[in-house]
């Protein structure tokens, strides 16, 4: 699956009053690669993610997943495109404080309309294992530690295969060693499981391991030529 | 419910509590319902218990078994009327009297004609129309006080003796007031004749004899009741009305039934309440499942059935707790009995009254924009 995003605006109020959260913005990515939007806050980072996740529509242009424009499907069919197509890395805290960490990857199953079953559990338990939790299998969200709940986070994001990875801020939360760590862990399970990732921060220490670096200002995009 | 039944579990103190306040609220309407349907038997169960369709009134201004008088004439009529599948006259009035022990209680004494088709079976002791004239049927409520077989009680003011020769086991009443049956001619002595009855070896007027309270009647389909009313002077009711005739019963349901609607709306409004604030708690996470790919009637469905469970087992809770309040208070004077029909319509009211308070709380997760997964106000 590919993404492509071809001049993508974002505007919010009118008259004097307008913010272009994204202007023109265009790009693509192909599956395997990691792609790092570094832009400080306010630069449309976020907005950036919102409309690939199809969680806002823009005001023009084309989000375009496998050649299917998304920002023409209506509500229902863009959550379809959410839970069968795109994982979410969110900020540290964005589990479900009530789910274990095996049932935070089984939740998503469910959301598809079957009951988990013993294949679901074993991949659950695989994906944990992969991203060094297979030993808090039981905690909930508020018995782990930063690192552990964005762990977890990425364990999920990877349940349902899905082709296209979009990642909020990894590191925000973390210290610089655990950051570190988990965007490694991130950039390996994205080369492994071969999905497109998009990836926004403002953490200029850990895009060494992205495949590429955009640059995001005013809503604007500018490609490194080095990274 | 893969999420809502792991979140019972997570936040089980604040679902103990709710469910806590969604079983006092049952516990409250079945009670309610039971004291309603205890406070209907004490009323009217009198009545309840006549094998009868119609009763017919004197037609006036102040309808009730008190203040009807029927004379001779209209009931004679009424019998010579088509379609009459069965007719007594019945006397009706309300005594203090005092037994043997000079103890006071307070009576309804129907006169019934001996062998009529509204005298009740008599579990022990003999029927009417016995050997003794003044020979009276007493009912349940009377033996819980102590009377017996044999007992003798004397009407105050008029000083009419009345002799126990049998007891109808269950508790008949009118009123609140237990009923005696006694010979008409007894009861039409204690209501219109001298205090003490007549004097040795003399016979009240005739008169006396031609008036009762109510004409109780089997009617079959088709009797033009109005036009018979007309002719004879009555007001004919039927089996709802005949109840609502009686004093004071529409007035105790008309309050009973406002304290259980109140009690079905604070059910509502509580559950409404809790799951509002809940709903508010979880919007973070109900806009994270969204953004993961939740729709809205998983989310809904989710929700809900989350309130269903936590209604469910309060209205268990409500109901066990009636149960054993009910056996608690059985042998005492509280009139409280529980109906499978009133148990079933307040359970099923409880429930839709939570399920409505908690669905349109609930309703709003539809409108949580999953865009705060984010983290930000996009």
């Amino acid at each position: 699956m590919s993404l492509k995003v071809e001049n993508v605006s974002l505007v919010f109020g009118d008259g004097e009053e307008q913010i272009k959260a994204l202007d023109q913005v265009n790009m693509a990515f192909a599956p395997g690669e990691l792609m790092a939007v570094l832009g400080p806050s306010g630069a449309g980072k976020s907005s950036l993610l919102a409309v690939c996740g199809g969680l806002r529509t823009p005001t023009s242009g084309k989000i375009l997943i496998d050649d299917v424009d998304i920002t023409q499907l209506s509500e229902a069919e863009l959550t379809r495109v959410r839970r069968d197509h795109i994982g979410f890395v969110f900020q540290q805290s964005n589990l479900v404080p009530s789910l274990n960490a095996v049932d935070q990857l089984l939740m998503l199953v469910h959301m598809r309309g079957r009951k988990p079953n013993a294949k679901d559990r074993e991949k659950a338990l695989q994906l944990l294992d992969e991203v060094g939790m297979s030993h808090r299998l039981k905690r909930r969200p508020g018995e782990m530690s930063g690192g552990e709940r964005q762990r977890v986070g990425i364990a999920r994001a990877f349940m349902m295969s899905p082709k296209l990875l979009l990642v909020d801020e990894p590191t925000s939360m973390l210290d610089h060693q655990r950051g570190h760590k988990i965007v490694e862990l991130l950039v390996r399970a994205c080369h492994e499981h071969n999905v497109a990732t998009l990836m926004v921060t403002h953490d200029q220490s850990i895009l060494d391991v992205a495949d590429r670096v955009v640059d995001i200002s005013d809503g604007k995009l500018t490609e490194r030529v080095s990274a | 419910m893969f999420i809502a039944l792991r979140d019972l579990q997570f936040a089980k103190g604040r679902f103990f509590l709710m469910g806590f306040v969604v079983a006092l609220v049952s516990f409250l309407v079945i009670v309610l319902s039971g004291l309603s349907a205890g406070l209907t038997k004490a009323n009217i169960s009198g009545l309840m218990e006549l094998p009868a369709t119609h009763i017919a009134f004197e037609d006036t201004d102040h309808l009730g078994y008190r203040n009807s008088m029927i004379e001779r004439y209209m009931w004679e009529g009424w019998e010579s009327a088509e379609g009459i599948d069965a007719l007594e006259p019945m006397g009706h009035a309300i005594f203090n009297a005092r037994t043997e022990d000079d103890k006071p209680i307070e009576i309804a004494l129907w006169g019934l004609v001996d062998d009529s088709f509204i005298e009740p079976p008599v579990n022990e002791g003999i029927a009417l129309g016995g050997p003794d004239e003044a020979g009276v049927l007493i009912t349940r409520g009377l033996i819980d006080e102590g009377l017996k077989l044999g007992d003798l009680i004397v009407l105050d003011r008029v000083l009419t003796k009345l002799r126990v020769v049998g007891v109808v086991d269950d508790y008949r009443s009118i009123g609140h007031m237990p009923i005696i049956y006694a010979p008409l001619a007894k009861w039409q002595e204690a209501s219109y004749g001298p205090p003490g009855g007549p004097s040795p070896g003399e016979k009240l007027p005739d008169i006396v004899f031609d008036f009762v309270s109510v004409i109780v009647m089997q009617l079959a389909e088709g009797v033009d009741v109005a036009a018979l009313d007309d002719e004879f002077e009555t007001l004919t009711l039927d089996r709802i009305g005949f109840y609502e005739a009686s004093s004071g019963y529409t007035d105790e349901l008309k309050s009973i039934r406002m304290i259980q609607l109140l009690l079905f709306v604070i059910s509502a409004v509580v559950t409404g309440a809790f799951f509002s604030i809940w709903t508010i708690q979880r919007t973070k996470e109900i806009g994270l499942v969204k953004a993961l790919g939740a729709s809205n009637a998983y989310v809904l469905r989710d929700a809900l059935g989350q309130a269903m469970i936590l209604i469910l087992i309060g209205i268990g809770i409500g109901v066990s707790g009636t149960y054993f309040f009910g056996n608690a208070i059985r042998n005492t004077e509280l009139p409280f009995m529980i109906e499978t029909g009133a148990l079933v319509t307040s359970v099923v009211m409880l429930l839709i009254a939570g399920v409505v308070g908690a669905g349109l709380a609930i309703k709003r997760v539809a409108s949580i924009d999953p865009i705060i997964a984010l983290g930000r106000d996009q």
